[in-house]
């Protein structure tokens, strides 16, 4: 897809790259996960013994790997949204809706993100460890968690400084490119072209 | 206190907020107008522990589950043992539509995913046969939806983890039910083409030795099935463990297909993390806006009043069915699920219904949804994919398959043991 408008837009664009590259460090995260919880099952159930640590470690790879998920879905507009009436209504009024979403958005992460640092600064300051055999500090995921929360609220911030500016010129586009809901028909038609792929890459596989 | 929570509710939704900030939102507001204490604090805690619970690690393994085995390679090869297999019955080859979606809903946890799949390898075959083209477009669609009932589900772990209900307990519980509902629909091409023969298009002859040469193609899929469902009931493996497993099992089929690189893998995780990372703000945010709702005695005072009405618990039934149905017409199924069942299900499990039981009801009904205009995902997949046409094709095919649904609903709700039997042969 391209999107000439957000990409000539330097901050975007780079947020849009760092975003990326946290969702491919999440990835790799959820991949060690597997790994390491296939492992403990195996060992458990074939060799007698287990790292006692694979639930622990994969639930806060969890954790850090989805909040650090969250800036690339929204860049993507990937963010359920409810259209019944947002379809009825006239381009500009539904532009105005798309800024309202980011703002709602905004004000949500906002609260989340500052009281989830209040979460890590009393772990740290009140030396809190997991009650485990590992006795992980629970700052170091917890820590490793907000940043993803704040990575959001900087992308949100940012998009919501350009959606602003082109909400004030009126440049409608802009906003949908931006920030538009995806409809139903635009989400069917990706999976839609997805599946073709797929199957289109057995095809040629099977021919060679 | 009700009225207002339920008209900014509808407020914020209805203005098309993002579901998460629409529920956040409304948790920050009802806090400072209700509560006496400030609830809003503790969204950093409750957020933490909820992204840190083990069982909701399932949801991004099983999303990666469908994402890799989509891109393994074994798609058309078991669509065409389906039909090897399938297609002697009045209506051919679409009942390798609904076998085949069968399989694949054995692997993932997704409904989207395997209608946009098993469609793509499908859809050329219509004209190529001469079926009728509406009833051939709603077993693409309808069959899709069995992704969400056959385990693994994610819909389920969501469910389990709203309820409180044990994921392995609901994952027999939809075995039955789900390969019912597959027999059903099934039955409902059958019963259309008996009474409109030219419906199902010309026969399609095949003969013992290419089924029994094709049953290898069907060896992947069932593998999976197998060690993700087999892991748990074997006692090796929790729900999220059997993930992991699959997922190690779906990428070494994968490699086996030589199907496996940087390119697919990059791939499969933008998707997973994309779709996950939504579906926990939804949940996380939910989670906030439930424990606002308790709190300040809203939860309570809902629950009191509906239970106040003095419906019988059948009444009850209808009007749970009526209100997932009309909702289902508007909302995507998974906020949907994660917003009213906190409230739904505390009421009917109050009126003596199993937490199980209802459990697949309520995914019955998300199915439902699915394939019901205007907002039915399966119903546009399957109308993307064919490119050309009217939409209403679509609909009017998928017709049978809700009425299908609904006549599932029924025998759930006249032999409750469809759906508990598996779990209480295996407690």
């Amino acid at each position: 897809m391209t999107n000439s408008f957000l990409y000539s837009d330097t901050p975007l664009r780079w947020a849009n790259a760092l975003s990326r590259l946290a969702v491919w460090a999440g990835g790799a995260l959820t991949i060690a996960s597997v790994l390491l919880i296939s492992f403990d099952v195996l060992a458990r159930k074939f060799l007698g013994f287990n790292t006692g640590a694979a639930d622990e470690l994969s639930s806060y790879a969890f954790a850090i790997s989805t909040s650090w998920a969250l800036a690339f879905a929204t860049l993507q507009r990937a963010n359920i949204r409810v259209d019944v009436l947002y379809q009825l209504l006239p381009v500009r009024l539904s532009a105005l809706l798309d800024w309202l979403s980011l703002v709602s958005l905004g004000v949500f992460m906002g609260f989340l993100t500052w009281y989830a640092s209040d979460v890590v600064i009393s772990s740290w300051t009140q030396h809190s460890a997991s009650n485990t055999t590992l006795g992980t500090p629970l700052w170091i995921p917890q820590g490793l968690w907000c940043l993803g929360l704040l990575w959001m609220c900087v992308v949100l911030a940012l998009m919501l400084v350009r959606a602003s500016t082109a909400l004030v010129t009126g440049n409608t586009s802009a906003i949908k490119e931006l920030c538009g809901m995806r409809s139903a028909q635009e989400e069917a038609d990706e999976e839609a072209a997805a599946g073709e792929r797929l199957v289109q890459a057995e095809r040629n596989e099977e021919a060679r | 206190m009700i009225a207002t929570t339920l008209i900014l509710l509808l407020v914020l939704i209805g203005l098309s907020l993002p579901v998460a900030a629409a529920l956040g939102v409304l948790g920050l507001t009802l806090d400072p107008l209700f509560s006496m204490l400030p609830l809003s604090r503790a969204i950093g805690e409750l957020s933490w522990s909820s992204n840190n619970e083990f069982l909701l690690v399932s949801i991004p393994l099983f999303v990666m589950l469908g994402e890799v085995l989509l891109r393994a390679g074994f798609a058309e090869r078991m669509y065409g043992a389906m039909s090897l297999w399938l297609s002697w019955l009045p209506g051919g080859l679409m009942h390798a539509n609904i076998g085949a979606s069968t399989l694949f809903a054995a692997t993932s946890g997704s409904s989207v995913a395997t209608a946009a799949t098993v469609g793509t390898v499908a859809l050329p075959q219509i004209k190529r046969y001469g079926y009728n083209e509406p009833l051939f477009l709603g077993s693409l669609a309808a069959g899709g939806t069995l992704g969400i009932l056959i385990p693994p589900s994610i819909n389920l772990v969501i469910y389990g983890v709203l309820t409180n209900s044990s994921v392995p307990k609901l994952y027999l519980a939809g075995i039955l039910p789900g390969f019912a509902m597959a027999a059903l629909f099934i039955l409902t091409v059958i019963i259309a083409c008996l009474i409109k023969p030219a419906w199902g298009g010309q026969k399609i002859h095949a003969s013992w030795g290419a089924r029994m040469h094709s049953l290898v193609h069907l060896a992947p899929p069932l593998a999976i099935f197998l060690l993700v469902v087999g892991s748990i009931y074997a006692g090796i493996a929790t729900p999220t463990e059997a993930a992991a497993l699959g997922v190690l099992g779906a990428l070494l089929l994968a490699a086996w297909f030589r199907r496996l690189s940087w390119n697919m893998l990059r791939e499969s995780i933008e998707g997973t993390m994309r779709s996950t990372a939504m579906i926990m703000l939804i949940v996380i945010a939910a989670n906030f806006l439930n424990f606002v709702m308790s709190a300040t005695g809203i939860t309570s005072a809902l629950t009191n009043s509906i239970s106040g009405l003095g419906l019988s618990p059948g009444w009850m039934l209808l009007v749970v069915v009526i209100f997932y149905l009309v909702l289902g017409c508007f909302m995507e199924t998974l906020s949907m699920m994660i917003t009213t069942i906190p409230i739904v299900a505390p009421i009917m499990i109050g009126l003596g219904y199993d937490p199980i039981w209802l459990g697949i009801v309520i995914i019955i009904l998300v199915e439902a949804a699915l394939i019901t205009p205007p907002v039915g995902l399966n119903l546009f997949v399957v109308q993307s994919l064919r490119k050309a046409g009217s939409m209403n094709d679509v609909i009017i095919g998928a017709l049978p398959f809700v009425a299908a649904m609904f006549f599932m609903l029924l025998l759930l709700a006249l032999m409750p043991d469809l759906a508990l039997w598996l779990p209480r042969i295996f407690a």
